[in-house]
């Protein structure tokens, strides 16, 4: 689903992703972990067409993002580390703009939004303007427009942050159920217990460089993700 | 501590000065000088010598006749308008609205220095204004009557004052803005409806100015009299120029004591509006079928939303939309008699009563820039319009389309009144409305090209974009250069051509030129977009 061969990121002289490659299949829920600086975050935008790269290739879906960036984006759904949405517009009125760039009909996209507000308790704020909804609420509406028009990718920049566990919760079910569904998630955390119980592969990143990767049992063995993960970094 | 704040301000102000945001690096010092120079010329060289002329007419005649006072009193108004007037709903935005208020008060720095710092900040920008009124009025004072020690010293405190009476107006209108829109619902379009308010005002006397202060030459000395008899403290005020140390002193007194109360009024409640969401009712979720729309006409809904959605942008970049309509009936009213003025002026010239009345029509589309800061206003969700599947270009098209209907409109109807009222040839009176529309096209368009070249995302307060932007300055100050070439050329070498073959050539030349804006935009902007 997501195929990204020999990525290379530079900002000046600093190399922020080097020669990173990372395969994420239908059905998986691919855990990115790595130290604040790491290069997650500027993997992940390349990943979804918001940064230009200096090397390497990104194919979603069977698609090249560099050729066919429209397609691959439409494929996917992106949620970033900080929700800055469109402060100006209502819940609803976003929503609506979401759908209206992915062309979902509107019966569809009436049945979706109901959804997934009910279920994250948010139909009652959707005519609020975003400008008023908490860090959490916002978190929130990011994912009902990420699932809106049910993308075969979903990636997230630190999704549960800001979320309440309830919330939370609902989005480890929804991440599982879209993978048992043929839908591949990718997406980057701190929280190394999430990671664990959640992802079927991980991938930790240091200084740029992709240090370790394989299903939660090939990286982690018989200790903990915690003590793997700050092995690695103490190396 | 304050210093650093104030620090933090100026340079977000005038970051684009300094910063290449699209090369996210340093300007180098001869950009930095480029700009500085620039901003000093359009302050100095344009305000500033718009005030200084203004002065001389009026110095002589007042200063003659000892009456240096009332020239004072005059100039000081004008600066006080100015200043205040113009910047009500900056202030407003200035002190409460900062994006960084939350980050500011959760940190270790007392509230009244927060508050100390934004008002700095708001005085830099009253006295930028009321400066290019009182300096040139100064230094022609000095000029022409004489500088003595205590004249130029009085006359400096003087300027304190003024700039001090300035800050004072701004803070107690934005506090009076502040309260009221605590308590409104549809806060934008009241804020707009009463800056506009405030706007006729200031345009009817800026009009009725030149009559009045004829009048006022002519009679100086029976309304100096009636000044002094019925307003000495306004005689007194205006006595500070002249070097009047008992006058300053009083002023100087009055000020400081007013200012203490304004900060003691404004600290009291600062912390309270700053923090405030205001007590609007919870909107209720009706759910309904939406209406579907294309990836363009959500991207063009987006930002006429975001237009309507926020007074300091339709304030400071649609004030055109008024403008354009209002000309036109104005036209309707009295364009015959206008026209016929301007026509035994320029009788040695055929056409240019139609060129003048083009020119004002393009002049007055400058007000109309609201394309211009519209890429830095994405901001921080610009990964929205990055991430989702949307050609670059489509966005880019939506931001021009944008200020395209909000001024092809009024420019059309403000055309047409044009046409309807200047007795020329039928080819002239189409091409009157032809002109000034292609004009629209490319100044969208460029607008957009300008706004994209000269990104500036990381703003704390969205005035930086709408009204500081180099952006928005090159966007008014690029069409008024225009706009003098148009007449210009025409008053030189055009007339020779005659006007219908004058303004085919010029609207041509905008067709072109937005041809080849649009496929710049569609291409090499489309491409700066997504790598911004």
């Amino acid at each position: 689903m997501l195929n990204i061969e020999h990525l290379t990121k530079t900002y000046g002289e600093k190399k922020a992703v080097d020669d990173l490659s990372l395969h994420i299949r239908p059905g998986e829920i691919f855990g990115f972990i790595g130290h604040n600086g790491a290069g997650k975050s500027t993997t992940i935008k390349c990943a979804v067409g918001i940064l230009n790269y200096d090397a390497g290739t990104i194919c979603i879906d069977g698609k090249k993002l560099a050729d066919e960036p429209l397609a691959c984006k439409r494929a996917l759904a992106y949620i970033p580390d900080n929700p800055d949405l469109y402060d100006f517009m209502s819940g609803i009125k976003y929503l609506n703009f979401v759908a209206d760039i992915f062309g979902i009909p509107a019966a569809v996209r009436q049945e979706r939004i109901r959804k997934y507000a009910d279920l994250f308790e948010l139909t009652g704020d959707l005519a609020q303007p975003i400008s008023a909804y908490s860090h959490g609420m916002k978190q929130k509406l990011a994912v009902i427009s990420a699932w809106l028009h049910d993308p075969k990718l979903i990636v997230m920049d630190e999704p549960f942050v800001g979320l309440d566990p309830k919330a939370s919760h609902l989005l480890k079910e929804m991440m599982r159920e879209h993978c048992d569904r043929g839908g591949a998630i990718f997406f980057s955390t701190h929280v190394l217990e999430v990671a664990e119980k959640l992802c079927d592969k991980v991938a930790i990143i240091k200084q740029g460089r992709l240090v370790k990767v394989g299903t939660m049992e090939e990286v982690k063995g018989d200790d903990s993700l915690e003590e793997v993960f700050l092995e690695l970094e103490a190396e | 501590m304050l210093k650093v704040l104030l620090k933090k301000q100026i340079a977000e102000v005038f970051r684009s000065y300094f910063y290449d945001a699209k090369k996210n690096r340093m300007r180098s010092k001869w950009a930095i000088a480029a700009w500085i120079v620039f901003f000093a010329v359009v302050m100095v060289g344009v305000l500033g010598g718009m005030f200084a002329m203004l002065s001389l007419s009026l110095c002589g005649a007042l200063a003659g006749a000892g009456m240096g006072w009332l020239y004072f009193l005059l100039l000081c108004g004008i600066a006080i308008l100015l200043g205040a007037f113009g910047s009500v709903f900056n202030t407003y935005a200035g002190l409460y609205l900062a994006k960084d208020n939350d980050l500011l008060l959760s940190m270790p720095i007392p509230v009244k220095t927060i508050m100390a710092a934004r008002l700095l900040n708001v005085y830099l920008m009253g006295t930028m204004y009321a400066a290019t009124v009182m300096l040139p009025a100064l230094i022609v004072y000095w000029v022409t009557a004489g500088a003595t020690a205590g004249r130029v010293i009085c006359g400096l405190l003087l300027l304190l004052i003024v700039t001090v009476i300035v800050l004072l107006l701004s803070c107690l209108l934005g506090w009076v803005v502040a309260r009221i829109s605590l308590k409104l619902k549809s806060k934008s379009f009241i804020t707009v409806l009463v800056a506009l308010v405030f706007i006729a005002a200031y345009y009817f006397f800026y009009f009725k100015a030149n009559l009045l202060i004829q009048e006022l030459i002519r009679n100086a000395g029976v309304y100096g009299a009636k000044i002094k008899g019925t307003a000495y403290g306004l005689y007194l005020f205006g006595r500070i120029g002249e070097g009047d140390w008992l006058a300053t002193a009083i002023f100087l007194a009055l000020t400081a004591l007013i200012s203490l109360l304004i900060w003691r009024v404004m600290s009291r409640s600062f912390l309270k509006i700053a923090t405030s969401t205001g007590n609007v009712e919870k909107k209720r979720y009706v759910e309904k079928t939406a209406k579907e729309r294309g990836a363009f006409g959500a991207l063009f809904a987006k930002e006429l939303g975001r237009f309507a959605s926020s007074a300091n942008y339709m304030l400071n970049t649609g004030l055109g939309i008024l403008v354009l309509p209002a000309i036109g009936v104005l036209l309707l009213v009295k364009g015959r008699e206008l026209c016929a003025a301007l026509g035994e002026v320029f009788a040695a010239r055929p056409g240019t009563v139609a060129i003048l009345l083009c020119t004002a029509l393009c002049t007055a589309l400058s007000m109309n820039d609201m394309a211009a800061p519209s890429v830095s206003l994405e901001g921080k969700s610009l990964w929205i319009p990055q991430s989702l599947p949307v050609e670059a270009k489509t966005v880019l098209r939506a931001k021009a389309s944008m200020q395209l209907l909000l001024s092809a409109v009024p420019m059309l109807i403000a055309a047409v009144c044009t046409a309807l009222v200047v007795e020329e040839t039928l080819a002239v009176r189409l091409l009157l409305v032809a002109a000034p529309l292609t004009c629209t096209v490319f100044t969208a368009l460029g607008c957009t090209a300008i706004g994209l070249r000269m990104p500036l995302l990381n703003w704390t307060n969205e005035l930086a974009p709408i009204k500081q932007s180099g952006a928005v300055l090159i966007a008014i100050f690029g069409l008024w250069g225009l706009t003098v070439v148009f007449a210009g050329l025409y008053l030189l070498v055009g007339y020779k051509l005659g006007a219908a073959p004058y303004l085919a050539i010029w609207t041509l030349a905008y067709a072109a030129a937005s041809l080849l804006l649009l496929r710049w935009l569609d291409t090499k902007g489309a491409a700066a977009f997504e790598a911004l």
